[in-house]
């Protein structure tokens, strides 16, 4: 490099006779720009420093605590609470994205009132409130009806407190998925209303009935971690997990083996392998479980293997591995959404408990567990009394109703027999369009709130910031309302306002708890930890009478050329009240990749039988309705199913939500099933309508071609490696000796150029590496959509997805390989740019934009880079992401923070701006700033102080980042592990990234 | 909080009165070591009545940082509390001018304009003299803490402020300015400075 043309003199050539082209660094100070200082300043707030507040999580009924990360004022970034003991400090892609619910540009801003012939003008609160107040006045207590979504704390009771001051006792809980079928199902077998507690860390044997237990079902972050816990290969052992559902579901990617019976006839396997369990009577089967012994006599393994399309043989293996080990079985998710969906569960219960594990891997608690409340049936309810013209008054609270029930109900048209509609609603979504007073709640992050999860699990919620609109809290609204409908009604409702209600029952659960603090101390205690965990007391659940009263119904299958279509909840949308945030659109589905749409799972057998190709528009039509959506062909799903996700199809709900895909519960019967559930199976009938359009999905190819880029391999193999053949990656090619040569002098060159730039804060230069352990990630993108959120990255919309050019720096890349028996195997593996020691990206960036720095990162210098895309070229990752529009401008068509969405930008990133490159840093922000803490304490990094936003939100733990040069660092013992490996080892990049192979564990006689 | 404000107002007050009985600024009040001069000569602010001369734009307030920090000697920190412990300096709060500015200085137009701002709570938008561009990271609490490593003080980025009666940009805050000085700081310490480019970019 001493003599002939290095870069920089290319570049000084350059500079001449180009012109100007060297104008890149420095800064401009044409611009004004303003200085406000505060007149005040805020408590607890230095600029420039982040403060954070703990919270709980309020996107789905899980109830995750939450630490809110505030700079100057606003909401940043929201982060797992890791004192929670449900989601220790994790979050999954919704809790991730809960900020842009707090920011979005379609909230409601001020109270709304219908005009008559449409639409909506705002109007002053004290005008709406007394408008309630005074319509109320007018009308008997009982016509007044209050929908809420699940509640399980403070509004809760001041719902019911409210309803009862006023004389009405009609409460409607409107959850889509409420659990009623296990519900129903624990009060038959076990005699108890309430839903368990279910021990995955604790399972080593796993079955799952359906239950999408990492996606949406009861408490996803909590479940990730224990089945990682509990399932993942750790010093030579791993747990088995069985999953038995007709889709294969995100969940059951993470199956060491996927069964795939008869639609709705998991409960007959269930049975029968409890009919297996108690014919052989292993050890640990508990003394009653005789008295079910006649219920499970016809459904011995060969007569269930007829009619569920699962051999004997494995029936009867999988109920022996289920005694061998500490074991599990859930029933859920889509699983328990068919009619005889109670029976399903049922028999799973029976399952679980002759295998002995009530009070061992499954616990009741004695307090009624809050999870799973209301059914749908109270949704029937209403509409009949809507129609009979019993409800002069509707309230509507955290539930869209509208979109969520099947259409056939006719709820839409029964609203207008209501004489005043009102929808506490932050956005206007379905239901809030149809209401006569839209009075915006805050934002969970804006309000004082508790919520109960699960008994002994108290955790508060605390404003981070102030509103950014003028909305009002709903707790507050009512006893507003109250207090104007004068003496009646305050008498049993004496708070001022919602706080002080909820601070009354604080003070009401210090004295339950025995604690004899002052309650100023209690209080700010439980503020600061978000909460307050105590330990309940659990009940030993027994065999029920009615528990004989079993019967192994299942679903009755369509006739005739008909398909069992199978409605299933969102991962990213859950029932669709996500649809509206940009970064859950923008997130592909783990599953089929697909975003910004919603589309119809088939089989390709079936697609070849009915000449259906992928992008085709199919018209899916069953006896309640149709919808038309793009097929996408899908092999890990029965022949004889489709599947279509819910939460798409807003007629409502803003920009981001609106048109966009079909929502499914169109299809859906409006008859409640027997247990009071909607029924998400319906058989259906496809034509295709031969409309086409590129799905906006960034799968690339399906099949690794052999490029061993997401290895895996078995326990047995490593437990015995030289009886099995090893899963290799692409063999790497010698190198010869004299292209070694060339690159240790390279490396010499760069070491001497660093030593000369100086160190950053210790004296032993760090090496930042990462690894990946493929045997925990769940494929859940939870990392991704923290990314996002930590980094600025810019959403795009479906055109720029469909053209390639999505910016995501994490891609979850989701592989299918063929099992020894023809089944179908998938395999996840999150990429990202792997800052490898000899990067291909860096070499041939004519501007030294792309670099190594001393700390081993490679680093993209936005200001030097001109856009020649050569790195993204050179790079075999594709972990380069280019921006080809102006994402952060708003005169631009592709501006992706609307007002006030770009309150949400982390400060301490760059946003970027067109023409520039950009890819993962490993949170370069993070790195510096613990850093500059050091050394301003003048200690020195420790292990696990710097954590990148995708390992900080990983529910499933399976990210380790740190520092490779400190031998004893996580990351180092990781990167020795036995099953790490490189991806696409051949080139010579020499990654930073390890990833540790994914581990299946076979069963006894696979191969 | 109340305390503070009045202990601190109290102190100006009573260097103020001194400054009327002396007829000379002596503004020993926040003892600060760094300031230029002798310690014999005394700056006084000069009078100024030509404002449109003055290097710098102008401001909102014709906050004269020669008269606080030059004059009365106030320490650069009292105002902009935050600069030892956050990457960013932080414009002093109009409360922390109302400080002194409760009690003295009543008379002076300039004066009466921030107590009117600070009455009425209108915030005082100030031009911002010293831009950097958004993909540059400067941490002020290092390099605040760095005197004793490596000398490095607020006027080296920054110009005699105390003898500024309007703020301009002294320093030409670019790029190689930066790196000049890092390369010149390791040799004269001996200490590793750094000159990698993602220390500030990113």
């Amino acid at each position: 490099m001493s003599d002939g043309m290095n870069r920089r003199r290319f570049l000084k050539v350059l500079g001449v006779t180009g012109g100007g082209a060297t104008a890149l660094t420095g800064c401009s100070t044409d611009r004004v720009e303003k200085l406000i200082p505060y007149l005040v300043p805020p408590e607890n707030e230095i600029p420039g420093l982040a403060t954070y507040y703990a919270s709980t999580c309020r996107e789905c009924p899980a109830g995750c605590g939450l630490h809110v990360r505030v700079r100057e004022g606003r909401a940043v970034k929201v982060e797992g609470n890791p004192s929670n003991p449900i989601n220790q400090g994790r979050l999954c892609a919704r809790g991730q994205a809960s900020l842009q619910g707090l920011y979005n540009p379609d909230r409601v801003r001020s109270p709304m009132a219908r005009v008559p012939g449409g639409g909506f003008e705002p109007i002053s609160w004290d005008a709406a409130l007394t408008r309630v107040a005074e319509q109320l006045a007018t009308m008997p207590g009982d016509q007044v009806w209050f929908v809420t979504g699940k509640e399980a704390g403070a509004f809760d009771s001041l719902v019911s407190d409210w309803l009862a001051a006023i004389g009405s006792s009609n409460r409607i809980v409107h959850e889509p998925f409420a659990y009623e079928a296990l519900r129903q199902a624990n009060r038959t077998v076990f005699g108890v209303d309430s839903i368990p507690h279910y021990d995955f860390a604790a399972a080593r044997h796993l079955v799952s009935f359906g239950a999408d237990f990492l996606e949406t079902w009861l408490s996803p972050v909590e479940q990730s971690l224990g089945f990682s816990s509990g399932h993942s290969y750790q010093s030579g052992e791993m747990g088995r997990y069985v999953h038995i559902e007709p889709r294969m579901s995100m969940t059951a990617m993470s199956a060491d083996e996927w069964i795939a019976p008869v639609p709705g006839t998991e409960g007959l396997l269930a049975l029968a392998m409890a009919h297996v369990i108690v014919r052989d009577q292993p050890a640990g089967v508990p003394a009653d479980a005789s008295r079910i012994s006649s219920l499970l006599a016809e459904h011995t393994p060969a007569a269930v293997s007829a009619r569920t399309g699962v051999a004997a043989d494995v029936i009867e293996r999988l109920a022996r591995e289920f005694t061998q080990h500490a074991s599990l079985a859930v029933a859920g998710g889509i699983g328990a959404q068919h009619a005889a969906a109670d029976s399903t569960a049922a028999a799973v219960n029976l399952l679980n408990y002759v295998a002995g594990n009530l009070g061992r891997t499954v616990t009741f608690h004695t307090a009624q567990s809050p999870a799973g409340q209301g059914s749908y049936s109270g949704t029937v309810e209403l509409v009949e009394a809507m129609r009979s013209g019993r409800v002069g008054a509707l309230f509507i609270h955290g539930a869209n109703p509208v979109h969520t029930s099947p259409t056939g109900l006719g709820l839409t048209p029964a609203l207008a027999n209501v004489g005043l509609k009102v929808s506490f609603a932050r956005f206007y979504d379905e239901t809030a369009m149809e209401a006569d007073l839209v009075l915006p709640d805050h934002d969970p992050l804006e309000q004082w709130n508790d919520f109960e999860p699960r008994p002994g699990v108290h955790a508060l919620q605390q404003p981070v910031m102030r509103p950014v609109f003028d909305t009002r809290q709903t707790g507050d609204v009512l006893l507003s309302v109250a207090r104007q409908l004068g003496e009646r009604v305050t008498r049993t409702l004496a708070a001022n306002d919602y706080k002080e209600y909820v601070v009354g029952r604080w003070q009401a659960l210090q004295r339950r708890l025995g604690d004899s603090r002052p309650f100023e101390a209690f209080w700010s205690e439980s503020l600061q930890r978000g909460g307050i965990w105590v330990d309940e007391p659990t009940r030993q659940a027994r065999l029920a009478a009615t528990a004989g009263s079993v019967r192994g119904e299942v679903w009755s299958a369509p006739a005739g050329d008909q398909l069992t279509l199978i409605a299933y909840p969102s991962p990213a949308f859950f029932d669709g009240r996500g649809a509206n945030r940009p970064w859950l659109q923008e997130l592909p589905d783990p599953v089929t990749k697909v975003t910004w749409s919603s589309w119809i799972e088939i089989n390709p057998a079936t697609a070849r039988r009915l000449g259906i190709a992928e992008g085709e528009f199919i018209e899916v039509t069953s006896e309640h309705g149709s919808v038309t959506v793009p097929a996408y062909l899908y092999p890990g799903i029965r022949e004889d199913t489709v599947a279509i996700p819910i939460g798409q199809g807003h007629a409502a709900f803003g920009r981001y939500a609106e048109n966009r895909g079909a929502n499914v519960y169109h299809l859906l019967a409006a008859n409640a099933t027997g247990f009071g559930a909607v029924e998400h199976y319906v058989g259906v009938t496809l034509r295709n309508t031969k409309d086409h359009e590129r799905i906006a999905k960034t799968e690339g190819n399906s099949r690794q071609m052999g490029r061993g880029i997401a290895q895996a391999t078995t326990l047995q193999a490593l437990a015995n490696p030289e009886e099995h053949q090893e899963e290799h990656g692409d063999h790497a090619a010698p190198v010869p000796d004299h292209i070694e040569e060339i690159i240790d002098e390279w490396q010499e060159d760069q070491y001497h150029e660093w030593m000369q730039r100086g160190n950053y804060a210790r004296e032993d230069l760090p090496r930042w590496a990462m690894a990946v352990d493929l045997s925990k990630c769940t494929g859940c993108s939870a990392c991704v959509t923290a990314c996002y959120a930590e980094n600025n990255i810019p959403t795009v919309g479906p055109d720029l997805i469909r053209r390639g050019r999505e910016m995501s720096w994490i891609r979850i890349e989701r592989y299918f390989e063929d099992g020894a028996h023809g089944e179908i195997e998938s395999r996840f593996l999150p990429m990202i740019c792997q800052h490898c020691t000899n990067a291909p990206c860096e070499p041939v960036c004519p501007v030294f934009a792309a670099y190594h720095t001393p700390d081993g990162l490679n680093a993209q210098v936005y200001n030097r880079c001109v856009g020649t895309r050569y790195c993204s070229n050179n790079c075999p990752y594709k972990v380069r992401y280019f921006n080809w529009f102006d994402h952060q401008n708003e005169a631009d068509a592709a501006y992706a923070w609307p007002d006030p969405l770009h309150w949400l930008l982390n400060p301490d990133v760059t946003v970027r701006v067109k023409g520039v490159m950009e890819k993962c840093t490993f949170c370069v922000q993070r790195i510096r700033d613990k850093q500059h803490q050091a050394k301003l304490s003048g200690d020195l990094l420790v292990d696990g102080d710097v954590v990148p936003a995708c390992q900080q939100t990983c529910p499933a733990d399976a990210i380790v980042f740190g520092d490779i040069n400190d031998p004893d660092s996580r990351i180092s013992q990781h990167a020795r592990d036995s099953r790490g490996y490189h991806v696409l080892d051949g080139l010579n990049t020499r990654p930073a990234v390890t990833y540790l192979k994914k581990v299946r564990n076979i069963a006894e006689g696979e191969a | 909080m109340t305390r503070r404000v009045l202990l601190s107002a109290g102190i100006l007050t009573a260097a103020g009165a001194l400054v009327f009985i002396l007829g000379a600024p002596r503004g020993a009040a926040q003892g600060s070591p760094q300031q230029t001069g002798s310690a014999d000569t005394v700056f006084e602010a000069p009078e100024i009545s030509d404002t449109a001369a003055l290097e710098g734009p102008r401001q909102p307030i014709f906050f004269r940082h020669d008269v606080h920090a030059g004059q009365y000697e106030i320490d650069c920190q009292y105002c902009h509390v935050n600069v030892e412990i956050s990457p960013k300096p932080g414009i002093p709060t109009l409360s922390s001018c109302m400080n002194c500015h409760l009690i003295v200085g009543s008379g002076i137009a300039e004066v009466d304009s921030v107590r009117a701002y600070f009455n009425e709570g209108r915030a005082v938008e100030w031009v911002e003299v010293h831009v950097l561009s958004q993909f540059v990271h400067f941490p002020h609490h290092l390099h605040v803490n760095a005197e004793q490593d490596f000398d490095v003080v607020c006027e080296d980025c920054h110009g005699q402020v105390n003898r500024m009666p309007q703020i301009y940009q002294f320093a030409p805050l670019k790029m190689g300015w930066c790196l000049d000085c890092h390369k010149e700081k390791a040799v004269e310490t001996g200490k590793p400075v750094s000159t990698d480019c993602s220390v500030c970019h990113y």
